[in-house]
């Protein structure tokens, strides 16, 4: 088992022919992902990387039966991508980009309350079930297989949760990088539940970040389902100084400025592992077993 | 992006928002001939232009600027003429600047505006929810700073939609928190609603009226105004990206700008070279806690090339509060012999001066290291976050 991709998973790639993509899709193949066709408006018909292109991704999900996406696709055409997954009714779709404007997140929030599909991004390196299916850019030479669920806010420190695990000689069931922009896909919660149900997964590692109240809402969450899978977090941004800020409205909607030691202290309290460094966590994880 | 009062009220003044009459002058005379324009016999306030709240409280680095903050009210020109003096050229610090302050060039001058009560008003996004929120808040007694720390649940918020205007029940929610009387009610529903499309109309992330005056006459006024804009968006809006005032950041700021970096200074001495901003946060969290200070990170992000990289590293060495090097890349998108690469070639230009440690991960890392050891560059290579750190502080101590 994992969660939301494995073996199974039929994916297709939204803007295959790009370079980043081209570079990124054919390792995602050699790593025995089953990407099943690319999408790139007005190249449909034209073969790619081995793999049928079509013009839309309706198209590529009547064709080979896809239930996922991937998109490399750059910020100014997100929205449409995005929206063209959530038409074609794919279980799952992750996008890449960095840069979207918040406006047209605002937007795409609004048409995924409204669908069945499941949005990993923007900003992300995307997620890998190791030893099965990668979608993204993570660098899976680094990733085991095993029975540590991953998720995180912030990419790179995804790499460093996952190097943790591994020194703990433990290995990940799934790997998730939500993204660390302003308005996100999917979050922790949508993350805990499903690692929750999942056999394969022993424990959850989640990493954190200032900003937001993201944390916060994990760890009620946490504590309300009163989850029994251990969960080691880390929450990066306690050593930032001073922020240069405008104006107060972003500290009233969270009720009050809120710290990442806030954070921190949400977690414990729910009963979640704290660890001040984040190469402290393999030594949490070795506790555990 | 942020912009001055005096552009974000000329905004919100196209959308049918109320303005103090008012102009801006760079030099004192300037300032003296523009309150002539905007009232015949004054008061006027004259504001300082930085891009930043609280000014009012704030004070000033230079003595000739004398006591007071960097909002003023004036009542005859020629005190006009000596209080523009005083600020412009000045150093004004406030809360949200931090302690280096920001430099005053230009005074907005506005006819003071009689009003019988204040009240604060924003719009703002709610991360949990992905949602456009109103706040408004009564701030007769309290400021909104101290009310956003100590009773947030007695500001008013209410979710907007994303399309259309303010229904007739939201803004009476608003009369009614308010206490405001019945002569109030369209100007308050012209008031939220050109609040509300200024943001959407603009990709804004952030509008802020602290405070907005409400008139015997029930007209309500902007007496301050603050927007913040989507960086992300700007290339949708030409208009907004020309208001960049490059004063407002250093000059690294602007060069690491150049190259779609992101760059920050802080006060202590180590320089960090990462590639996205959680290893940044994690990085500086690591060095703290063994008590040694950031000066500044640099994050490179992914997809770049070798010259790009090099020019982003020279910014970080030649910031001279840099006593070590941290470049911590953890490969993805970014090719770590990019990075390596990179290295060599800024080194080769500016030289290699301070310690310089270097942990690479992910894509191409062998290949990084390699490509470093031949270089014959003092440059020490770690496995690990925590053994960079470790190594780059005993380097910087030894080389005192």
């Amino acid at each position: 088992m994992s969660i939301l991709i494995n073996r199974d998973t039929k994916v297709i790639c939204q803007g295959i022919t790009g370079t980043q993509a081209t570079f990124h899709v054919r390792r995602s193949l050699d790593y025995g992902t089953q990407v099943v066709a690319g999408v790139t408006p007005g190249k449909g018909g034209e073969t790619h990387l081995g793999l049928p292109v079509f013009n839309t991704v309706k198209e590529a999900k009547k064709a080979t039966g896809a239930n996922a996406s991937v998109m490399y696709v750059p910020a100014p055409y997100v929205k449409s991508a995005i929206k063209e997954a959530i038409d074609a009714k794919l279980d799952l779709t992750v996008c890449i980009a960095d840069g979207v404007p918040i406006k047209d997140m605002l937007e795409i929030k609004e048409m995924l309350r409204h669908s069945k599909t499941k949005l990993i991004g923007p900003n992300t390196p995307g997620i890998i079930t190791p030893g099965q299916a990668r979608m993204g850019i993570f660098p899976e030479n680094i990733h085991q297989a095993g029975n540590i669920g991953i998720v995180s806010r912030s990419s790179t420190l995804t790499y460093e949760a996952v190097l943790e695990t591994n020194r703990a000689g433990m290995g990940q069931s799934t790997v998730i990088g939500l993204g660390d922009d302003m308005l996100i896909g999917i979050d922790f919660i949508d993350a805990i539940e499903r690692f929750n149900k999942d056999d394969e997964t022993k424990a959850i590692v989640m990493i954190g970040q200032s900003g937001g109240t993201f944390e916060e809402a994990a760890a009620r969450y946490y504590k309300e389902q009163s989850i029994k899978k251990p969960m080691i977090a880390f929450v990066a941004g306690n050593a930032i100084p001073f922020g240069h800020k405008m104006g107060y409205a972003g500290d009233i909607i969270t009720n009050g400025y809120v710290s990442v030691q806030d954070k921190k202290d949400a977690l414990s309290d729910a009963g979640v592992i704290v660890v001040d460094k984040i190469n402290d966590i393999h030594k949490e994880l070795q506790k555990l077993s | 992006m942020n912009i001055h009062e005096y552009q974000a009220k000329k905004i919100l003044s196209q959308y049918g928002i109320q303005i103090p009459r008012g102009g801006i002058a760079y030099t004192p005379t300037e300032a003296k001939r523009v309150a002539g324009r905007t009232s015949l016999r004054g008061p006027w306030v004259l504001k300082a232009q930085i891009q930043s709240g609280a000014r009012n409280e704030g004070y000033f680095l230079e003595k000739k600027a004398g006591n007071k903050g960097g909002i003023r009210l004036s009542k005859t020109r020629r005190d006009i003429l000596k209080q523009s003096e005083q600020m412009l050229g000045s150093t004004l610090v406030t809360v949200q600047t931090g302690p280096k302050g920001k430099l005053v060039s230009r005074i907005y001058v506005e006819a003071f505006e009689k009003v019988e009560s204040i009240f604060y008003a924003g719009i703002a996004i709610d991360r949990i929810n992905a949602a456009l929120t109103l706040l408004v808040a009564s701030v007769k007694k309290e400021d909104i700073t101290q009310m956003a720390v100590n009773n947030p649940e007695q500001i008013l918020k209410i979710t907007l939609d994303l399309q259309g205007e303010v229904s007739p029940a939201q803004v009476n929610q608003v009369m009614d928190y308010l206490k405001l009387k019945p002569r109030s009610a369209k100007h308050l529903e012209t008031f939220i609603n050109g609040l509300h499309k200024a943001f959407i109309d603009y990709d804004a992330t952030m509008i802020e009226i602290n405070p907005a005056g409400v008139k015997r006459s029930g007209e309500i006024v902007a007496l301050d105004a603050k927007i913040s804009f989507d960086d992300n968006a700007l290339y949708r809006h030409r208009d907004i990206k020309r208001l960049q005032d490059d004063y407002e950041n250093s000059e690294r700021e602007l060069q690491a700008a150049k190259y779609k970096f992101t760059y920050s200074e802080f006060d202590g001495s180590i320089g960090c070279i990462v590639n996205g901003d959680g290893i940044a946060l994690a990085a500086m969290d690591l060095l703290r806690s063994k008590n040694v200070g950031t000066a500044c990170f640099l994050n490179v992000k992914g997809g770049v090339d070798k010259d790009k990289i090099a020019s982003g590293i020279k910014i970080i060495m030649t910031n001279p509060r840099v006593e070590g090097i941290l470049i911590n890349i953890l490969g993805g998108f970014l090719r770590c012999n990019l990075i390596a690469d990179g290295i060599i070639s800024a080194a080769s230009e500016v030289g290699l001066n301070v310690p310089l440690v270097v942990r690479f991960e992910g894509t191409n890392k062998d290949e990084a290291k390699e490509i470093l050891q031949k270089s014959n560059l003092p440059i020490i290579i770690a496995e690990t976050m925590e053994e960079a750190v470790d190594k780059l502080i005993a380097a910087v101590e030894e080389s005192d």
